[in-house]
């Protein structure tokens, strides 16, 4: 993806957008709410026109790919006739691709829909019908894939399956796989890398490992103590950067470990000690912070403004 | 595209809607022509007794009362992919959108054959049996079978229109009811003011009504005349639909 754009009238939905997504990974595309990630699927896959820049797949634009559906697999959104089985729907586009018939009933089997294959779409359960639409995707047996929030609606057991089924295609397949996310803990185990964006532009890129020394590397302690007075004293003789609030301390550029231990070494007695930032959601929460389009004041800035 | 097209009639014949437009189609067609065949040379009526050619070819062109339907059926196998948003893994596979518009016209023409011919078969089968009853049942003959097989084409060109109208307006509901609202609102109205029922055999109609009248009515086209008009406007909105579908987002 190079330079995407496009607006909605006076709303920039995506501006300058560029990231690449490697092959054999799961890579997932995190964004808040409106950040714009389903616009940049959409443009990826020629549903609509991007107002400049380009998206490829191995340089090619979807709409002249031969054979999209052995390319490219896409779940954009649980789109089916409601009176149409689940089976008939994915023949409708067997038939549409080329594809031997046979082939609605192995994706149907592989996503654990066989079943429920001849009943009406429109009776399925919310999980279901990401299946069904992951089924879809499925049926040119792509070498990508591309997923648009795909865990929505699905149950804690639906959400680890996908986990499984998604890491099973990249590493053990060879796929590469894109998935959007509003939630970073919802694809925290499954993605390799990361592309984050917020008010349509790249905040990060990079991988997992990458992302989480972040998190390690800021570190604030926070510390609770009888002697917080003493203690803050202490540390401040070589350097650490403390601040003091109603004898809680708060430590800056350290670990809980470096700072337990200086504590100990001082007998210095604790009642708690722990770190301020909670990994990578605090991370993910600073890189996107602000950046929401219809961002709710939080329920603190509310009661001040009364 | 023999590949779309077929993929056209499993979604065409993998819901029910195709079931419901022949039976309604059946009840219509049967309806007008027994109604017709029933008042046949009833003075207050004004129709032409039976027995006679005037009667006959009206008779025979009741299938023509199933327009709307066919319009609606191709209104519905288009707008369906918007209403379900289903346009947007037909336009994955397909990213080529004017090969989808042209699939469904062609899906929907070859599909509207039967459904036609069913028409006909009920039409011909009430006016036999009633006309028979009142005493002379037409024959399948000359001028009898040119109204026929007219208003079997007028009922499959109207399906290309309802394709063409879908692709247009996308919007289901909207579609069918301005489709209604102009056919028995509008159209009646420019044809019945002088002023304006010049341009009436113009219209699709004038057209369809060139096609299959065989009596009264206002100053129209010849009947190969009116079915090509028919076919042109069909085809327009057809290719106005396919531009603006190449065009417009899917969202």
């Amino acid at each position: 993806m190079h330079g995407l754009s496009k607006s909605f009238g006076r709303v920039q939905a995506v501006s300058d957008l560029s990231f690449t997504v490697e092959p054999g990974s799961v890579t997932g595309f995190l964004g808040p709410n409106g950040a714009g990630k389903t616009t940049t699927l959409r443009m990826l896959l020629g549903l609509m026109q991007p107002d400049s820049g380009t998206a490829t797949f191995d340089g090619a634009p979807y709409t002249t790919l031969t054979a999209p559906l052995r390319t490219v697999g896409a779940v954009l959104e649980t789109a089916f006739h409601p009176a149409r089985s689940g089976r008939n729907h994915l023949r409708v586009y067997c038939r549409a691709a080329g594809f031997p018939l046979s082939r609605a009933d192995e994706v149907l089997a592989q996503v654990g829909l066989a079943d429920a294959g001849n009943r009406r779409a429109g009776g399925y359960s919310l999980g279901m019908r990401q299946r069904l639409a992951l089924a879809t995707a499925l049926l040119g047996d792509p070498a990508v894939l591309v997923l648009d929030e795909p865990a929505n609606g699905l149950d804690p057991e639906g959400i680890q399956w996908l986990r499984g089924f998604l890491r099973h295609l990249a590493h053990d397949l060879g796929r590469t796989v894109l998935v959007s996310s509003h939630l970073l803990s919802e694809v925290e185990q499954t993605v390799d890398r990361v592309v984050i964006v917020g008010a349509g532009r790249l905040v990060r890129e990079g991988s997992m490992d990458q992302l989480r020394s972040g998190a390690d590397g800021a570190g604030t302690v926070l510390v609770r103590s009888p002697e917080a007075a003493r203690f803050a004293d202490l540390l401040r003789a070589d350097g650490t950067g403390v601040t003091s609030q109603d004898g809680v301390l708060t430590v800056t550029g350290t670990t809980p470990a470096e700072v337990g231990r200086r504590a100990f070494a001082a007998g210095i007695e604790l009642h708690e000690l722990r770190s301020r930032t909670s990994g990578l959601e605090a991370i993910y929460f600073q890189l996107t912070g602000g950046s929401e389009q219809f961002a709710a004041p939080s329920p603190v800035a509310q009661e001040a403004t009364r | 595209m023999i590949r779309l097209v077929r993929s056209e009639w499993t979604k065409l014949f993998t819901t029910r809607v195709w079931l419901g437009l022949l039976l309604g189609g059946c009840v219509m067609v049967g309806g007008f022509a027994a109604l017709l065949t029933g008042f046949a040379g009833n003075a207050e009526s004004g129709l032409p007794p039976v027995g006679t050619p005037e009667f006959e070819q009206v008779a025979l062109a009741q299938a023509t009362n199933a327009t709307v339907l066919f319009l609606i059926l191709g209104i519905i196998g288009m707008t369906q992919e918007y209403r379900h948003r289903t346009a947007t893994p037909t336009f994955l596979t397909v990213p080529r959108r004017w090969k989808v518009v042209v699939a469904k016209l062609i899906a929907y023409s070859v599909a509207a054959v039967p459904f036609a011919l069913v028409m006909l078969a009920v039409n011909v089968l009430v006016v036999t049996v009633y006309a028979g009853a009142r005493g002379a049942a037409p024959s399948l003959t000359g001028d009898n079978l040119e109204v026929l097989a007219t208003s079997g084409l007028a009922l499959v060109i109207y399906a290309l229109i309802g394709v063409g109208i879908g692709a247009l307006l996308r919007n289901q509901v909207g579609a069918i009811v301005g489709g209604l609202v102009y056919l028995f609102v509008v159209e009646p109205v420019i044809r019945s003011i002088p002023a304006t029922s010049g341009a009436y055999k113009w219209m699709p109609g004038g057209g369809l009504e060139a096609m299959t009248a065989t009596f009264q009515g206002p100053d129209l086209l010849g009947a190969w005349e009116g079915g090509l008009l028919l076919v042109g406007y069909g085809l327009l909105a057809a290719l106005l639909g396919t531009l603006l579908a190449v065009r417009r987002d899917v969202v």
